[in-house]
C-alpha cells in the first residue's frame, strides 16, 4: 500500500464512538482545548454527558438518579463543573487530584448550584446568562487558602 | 530602581534649591491663621505653612530612603515606629530620617541648580480640598510637571500600633464616661478618637468610626431613624452581607440540615420562616429534599416579612420565584406570605395548622428572635405561639454575644470585641474588593447594628443579642429540649468554611450539639436546634 491509502485509512471523525471515550477521559482544560479544534468537536464537548462523566467519575457509589434531572433543570452539568465542583475540589484539595470522592462534596456542590440558579432568577429573571451572581463569585477568585 | 533613586536625588537636590526660593514666596504671602497649615489641621497635624516645603521635601526623602530599605513591599518601618507626638509632623519625619541615614538630611537646600518646572508646592495646594496634601512624588520623578492633587503619601499612613491600643483605650474611657454620665469627658474623648481613627487603616479604622459615632450619638441624644425606612434597605444589606462572608450561608446551611433531618419520612413538610428576607435559604433545602431518596415531599413555606414602606409585595415576589425553582427541580411547593411589624403580633390562628393536615412543621428564624426582647412578654408570646404550632424542630441561629447585658459599659465592650472580630474577619478573608459594594453595604450593615446596640435604648434597641447560653435556658425553661445537630451538618459546615480564604481563620465548632461559627478563637455565629419536651 502507499503512504497516500494508508494515511487515508482512519479518520477520528469517521469514528464517533472512539472519539467520545477519548474525550471522556480528558481533563476540563483539555476539553476546552479539543472544542476549538473544528465544529464537530466543539459540538461534542458541549455535550453535558461528557461533563456529567467528568463531574461524578470517580464517585462511587455513581451519584442517585434524580441528580441528572435536577441539574439537567438548573442548568446542566458543564456549568455545575465550572460553577461549582471544580472550584469547591480545587479549593479542598489544594492541589491534589481533582477528583469528586465523597458524598459530602456532591451535596455541597450541588447545594450551591442550587444556590447559583436561585441568585440568577433574583438577577432578574434570565437564565442562560453567563454570568454568575457574586454570591459564588468567591469560588472563582483565585484565594490564598 | 536605581536608575529612579538617582533621578530622585537630583531632583531632590533640585526641589531643595527650589524650595528655598519657593519658601521666601510663601513667606511673603499673607497668613491668615496662625501660620498653621489648615489641611493638616483637619487631619490633626500641625504644620506650619513656611515650613510645609521642608517638611514635604523630607518626606520625599523619607519614602525614597524607605524605598530603598523595602524588600518585597513591605516597609520594614512598620512595626517599629513609634509615633510619639503625632502632631509633630516635622519633628517626626526628621527622627525617622536621622534613623535612615544621618547624612541625608543635610541634602536639603544645599545644592540649589536652577530647575525650571519642579514645582512641588504652588498654590494649587491651597486649593486642594479635603484631604489632599501632597503632590504625587512618582509622578515628579518621572514625568516633571505640575503635580497633581493625589493622595497623602504613605510615610504617613505608617501605622503606629501604639496609636491602635490608644484608640481602644480612648473608646473604652468615653464609654466608661457616657456609663458615669460624664458627658464632657465624653464629648473631648469622642473627638480624640475621631482623630485617632483617621491615623488608623482598615478594619481598626472602621470599627473606630462606627463606635465613635454611636457614641456621639448617645453624648448628643441624637437617635437614628426610626425603623420605618429600613425594611426593603435592611434586606438589601443583609443579601450584601450574604455575598460577603461565609455567615448566612453557614447559617442557612447547618439550619437545612436539621431541618432535613426532622423532615426524613414525611411526606408533606411545612416550614415557617421567621426572616423569609429574600428566601436565601430555602433553595438548598428544596434542592435536598429532591434528590431525598424516595423522592421529594411537597413542601409549603409560610414566610413572614414586615410591611414594605412602598406597600409593594415583597413577600409574594420572593415567593414565586422560589416556586419558578420547585417548579424546576420537580418539588410540589405552595407559598404564604404575612405581613408583620414585629413577630408578637402573630397569632396561631393564621396559620391554618390543623392535626389533620399531616403536614410536618417545621419553625426557622436567622437572627430575628433577639428583637423580641425589645417588649416585654414578647419573646414568650412567640415562644408560646411555636409552641402551639407543634413543629417537630425549631431552628435558631443567633449572633454569639451578649449585647443585652443592663449596664451600658459592659454591653459597649462586649459590642467592641465581637464587632473587631467580625471587621477582622472581613477584611483578612478577603473574600470580596475592599471597595466593592458587597464590603461598603456589609460594613454599612453591621454599622446600624453597632449603632443601635450602642446608641439605642428601650423599644428602639433591637439588637439585643444573647449567648447561646442564655438561650440554652431560655429554651429550656419555655419547654423545649435540644435537638444534636448531627455530623453531617458539622462536615458540611466545614467544607463550607473551608472554602473561604482567611487560612484557618474560620472555624466550626462543635458546643453540645450546637455548632458555631468562630473566627480564630471568637464564636460569632451559634446555631441550635430545638423540639418540644415530651412529657
Amino acid at each position: 500500500m502507499s503512504m497516500e491509502e494508508k494515511r487515508g485509512k482512519f479518520c477520528i471523525n469517521d469514528n464517533m464512538d472512539v472519539l467520545i471515550e477519548i474525550l471522556k477521559r480528558l481533563d476540563d482544560r483539555s476539553l476546552g482545548v479539543a472544542a476549538c479544534v473544528c465544529r464537530l468537536w466543539c459540538a461534542l464537548t458541549r455535550n453535558d454527558a461528557l461533563w456529567e462523566h467528568l463531574c461524578f467519575r470517580h464517585l462511587s457509589p455513581p451519584p442517585p438518579d434524580g441528580v441528572r434531572t435536577v441539574v439537567v433543570a438548573l442548568g446542566g452539568y458543564r456549568r455545575l463543573y465550572m460553577v461549582c465542583v471544580k472550584p469547591v475540589l480545587s479549593r479542598l484539595r489544594q492541589g491534589k487530584l481533582i477528583r469528586m470522592g465523597t458524598r459530602h462534596e456532591v451535596e455541597l456542590s450541588l447545594s450551591l448550584f442550587c444556590v447559583d440558579y436561585y441568585e440568577r432568577l433574583l438577577l432578574g429573571g434570565r437564565i442562560g446568562g453567563a454570568d454568575s451572581p457574586s454570591s459564588l463569585m468567591f469560588l472563582c477568585k483565585a484565594v490564598n487558602v | 530602581m536605581k536608575r529612579d533613586r538617582d533621578r530622585g536625588n537630583t531632583e531632590v537636590a533640585a526641589a531643595g534649591g527650589s524650595s528655598t526660593g519657593k519658601l521666601k514666596m510663601w513667606e511673603e504671602q499673607p497668613q491668615p491663621d496662625a501660620g498653621m497649615d489648615e489641611l493638616f489641621a483637619v487631619l490633626g497635624y500641625k504644620v506650619k505653612s513656611t515650613d510645609m516645603a521642608d517638611v514635604a521635601e523630607k518626606l520625599e526623602q523619607l519614602e525614597m530612603a524607605m524605598g530603598t530599605t523595602t524588600e518585597d513591599g513591605v516597609s520594614l518601618l512598620s512595626t517599629d515606629t513609634v509615633h510619639y507626638n503625632p502632631s509633630d509632623l516635622s519633628g517626626w519625619v526628621d527622627s525617622m530620617l536621622s534613623e535612615f541615614n544621618p547624612t541625608q538630611i543635610g541634602i536639603s537646600g544645599h545644592e540649589s541648580s536652577p530647575c525650571s518646572s519642579n514645582l512641588i508646592y504652588d498654590d494649587d495646594l491651597r486649593a486642594i480640598p479635603g484631604g489632599a496634601i501632597f503632590s504625587n512624588y512618582d509622578n515628579k520623578r518621572m514625568k516633571l510637571q505640575q503635580p497633581s492633587p493625589a493622595a497623602v503619601p504613605t510615610a504617613v499612613l505608617v501605622d503606629s500600633q501604639e496609636t491602635g491600643v490608644r484608640l481602644v483605650h480612648t473608646l473604652m474611657a468615653c464609654a466608661e464616661a457616657v456609663q458615669h454620665n460624664n458627658m464632657k469627658l465624653a464629648n473631648a474623648l469622642v473627638k480624640h478618637v475621631g482623630v485617632l481613627a483617621v491615623s488608623q487603616i482598615g478594619a481598626m479604622r472602621k470599627v473606630a468610626t462606627y463606635f465613635a459615632e454611636a457614641l456621639a450619638r448617645k453624648i448628643y441624644k441624637i437617635y437614628p431613624n426610626d425603623n420605618s425606612l429600613e425594611s426593603s434597605y435592611s434586606d438589601a444589606l443583609q443579601m450584601h452581607f450574604y455575598e460577603s462572608g461565609p455567615y448566612l450561608k453557614f447559617a442557612h446551611f447547618t439550619a437545612n440540615q436539621a431541618i432535613l433531618e426532622a423532615f426524613s419520612g414525611a411526606s408533606k413538610v411545612h416550614v415557617i420562616d421567621f426572616s423569609l428576607k429574600q428566601g436565601m435559604q430555602w433553595p438548598a433545602l428544596m434542592q435536598a429534599l429532591a434528590l431525598r431518596p424516595g423522592g421529594p415531599p411537597s413542601f409549603k413555606l409560610t414566610g413572614i416579612g414586615p410591611p414594605q414602606p412602598d406597600n409593594s409585595d415583597a413577600l409574594q415576589e420572593v415567593g414565586w420565584k422560589l416556586a419558578r425553582l420547585a417548579d424546576t427541580i420537580g418539588v410540589e411547593f405552595e407559598f404564604k406570605g404575612y405581613v408583620a411589624n414585629s413577630l408578637a403580633d402573630l397569632d396561631v390562628g393564621i396559620f391554618d395548622i390543623s392535626p389533620s393536615n399531616d403536614e410536618s412543621i417545621a419553625v426557622n428564624s436567622v437572627f430575628e428572635l433577639h428583637r423580641l426582647m425589645a417588649r416585654p412578654g414578647g419573646i414568650e408570646r412567640v415562644l408560646n405561639l411555636i409552641k402551639s404550632l407543634n413543629p417537630e424542630i425549631v431552628t435558631i441561629v443567633e449572633q454569639e454575644a451578649n449585647h443585652n447585658g443592663v449596664v451600658f459599659l459592659d454591653r459597649f465592650n462586649e459590642a467592641l470585641h465581637y464587632y473587631s472580630t467580625m471587621f477582622d474577619s472581613l477584611e483578612t478573608s478577603g473574600l470580596t474588593r475592599p471597595d466593592s459594594q458587597d464590603s461598603l453595604m456589609t460594613e454599612v450593615y453591621l454599622g446600624r447594628q453597632i449603632c443601635n446596640v450602642v446608641a439605642c435604648e428601650g423599644v428602639e434597641r433591637v439588637e439585643r443579642h444573647e449567648t447561646l447560653a442564655q438561650w440554652r435556658v431560655r429554651m429550656g425553661s419555655a419547654g423545649f429540649d435540644p435537638v444534636h445537630l448531627g455530623s453531617n451538618a458539622f462536615k458540611q459546615a466545614s467544607m463550607l468554611l473551608a472554602l473561604f480564604g482567611g487560612g484557618d481563620g474560620f472555624r466550626v465548632e462543635e458546643n453540645d450539639g450546637c455548632l458555631m461559627l468562630g473566627w480564630h478563637t471568637r464564636p460569632l455565629i451559634a446555631t441550635s436546634a430545638w423540639r418540644l419536651r415530651r412529657v
